[in-house]
């Protein structure tokens, strides 16, 4: 009987629900083009995860760390949808370093 | 320092598995007819990998089964109810080939083959009138 697989898909499911939450939240107030930042910060994610010596921890930090890459390929479209009016839409949104640079590269969406 | 390999193994399962749902997902509610198969399969097989996660005494193979089975078990939730309720309010846009899509095509004024999503954002929201218009110049 090995209960960890279970919880830490459970676990999982609540941390990828979290995503659908700041997805939204974050593409309203922020803007999709935070995508790299949001990439990079789940790469920082899973890379710590392998020097945590406490299972579930290491197992929760990946889970966050790909749950931040996926919900980096999910802004895009989220922008779409709030121009679509599907979702609330605020004209003023706090750009991130370097927006114009960023808005030269293709935004991922997978 | 010794490497804990756990997270990336979860890391990988969440996001193959997050990918791989969202793809087949709509790639299968599109164009099966008969969706309680998949359906059917999702539920088992999600089942079964949660009863695999259980069993297994690596640390590792319990993590990505236990974290595959519960996609496998949303994956049967958007297949069932949740993929089909956004093609009935033209979220998700229709197969007309497809005979149950068909239906929802004649039964619900919003459903459309149109993909809203294949665009890039612009900036600015769209009107009414420009919605309208997007809508009725595909059909």
């Amino acid at each position: 009987m090995n209960w960890f697989g279970i919880l830490v898909g459970i676990s999982t499911l609540f941390i990828i629900g979290l995503g659908f939450v700041w997805v939204i939240r974050g593409e309203r107030y922020f803007g999709y083009l935070w995508w790299p930042y949001a990439m990079g910060a789940g790469i920082i994610l899973m890379v710590i995860s392998t020097s945590v010596t406490n299972d579930y921890v290491c197992a929760l930090l990946g889970a966050m760390g790909a749950s931040l890459l996926w919900g980096s390929t999910e802004l895009k479209e989220q922008a779409i949808r709030g121009e679509l009016g599907w979702y609330p839409f605020r004209h003023e949104k706090i750009q991130p370093p370097f927006a114009k640079i960023i808005q030269k590269w293709k935004a991922p969406s997978l | 320092m010794e490497i804990n390999f756990i997270g990336l193994a979860s890391a990988a399962a969440t996001f193959l598995g997050v990918w791989i749902g969202h793809v087949s997902v709509r790639k299968i509610e599109r164009e099966v007819e008969r969706i309680w198969i998949p359906s059917a399969l999702a539920l088992t097989f999600g089942i079964a990998l949660e009863l695999a996660s259980f069993r297994t005494g690596s640390l590792i193979l319990s993590t990505i089964c236990g974290i595959l089975g519960i996609t496998l078990l949303w994956d049967w939730l958007e297949l069932a109810y949740r993929q089909p309720k956004r093609v009935m309010k033209g979220h998700a846009p229709a197969n007309p080939g497809n005979s149950r899509h068909a239906q929802i095509l004649a039964a619900y004024p919003d459903a459309t083959t149109i993909d809203w999503l294949d665009r890039d954002p612009r900036g600015t929201p769209f009107s009414e009138d420009e919605l309208h218009a997007i809508k009725d110049g595909t059909k």
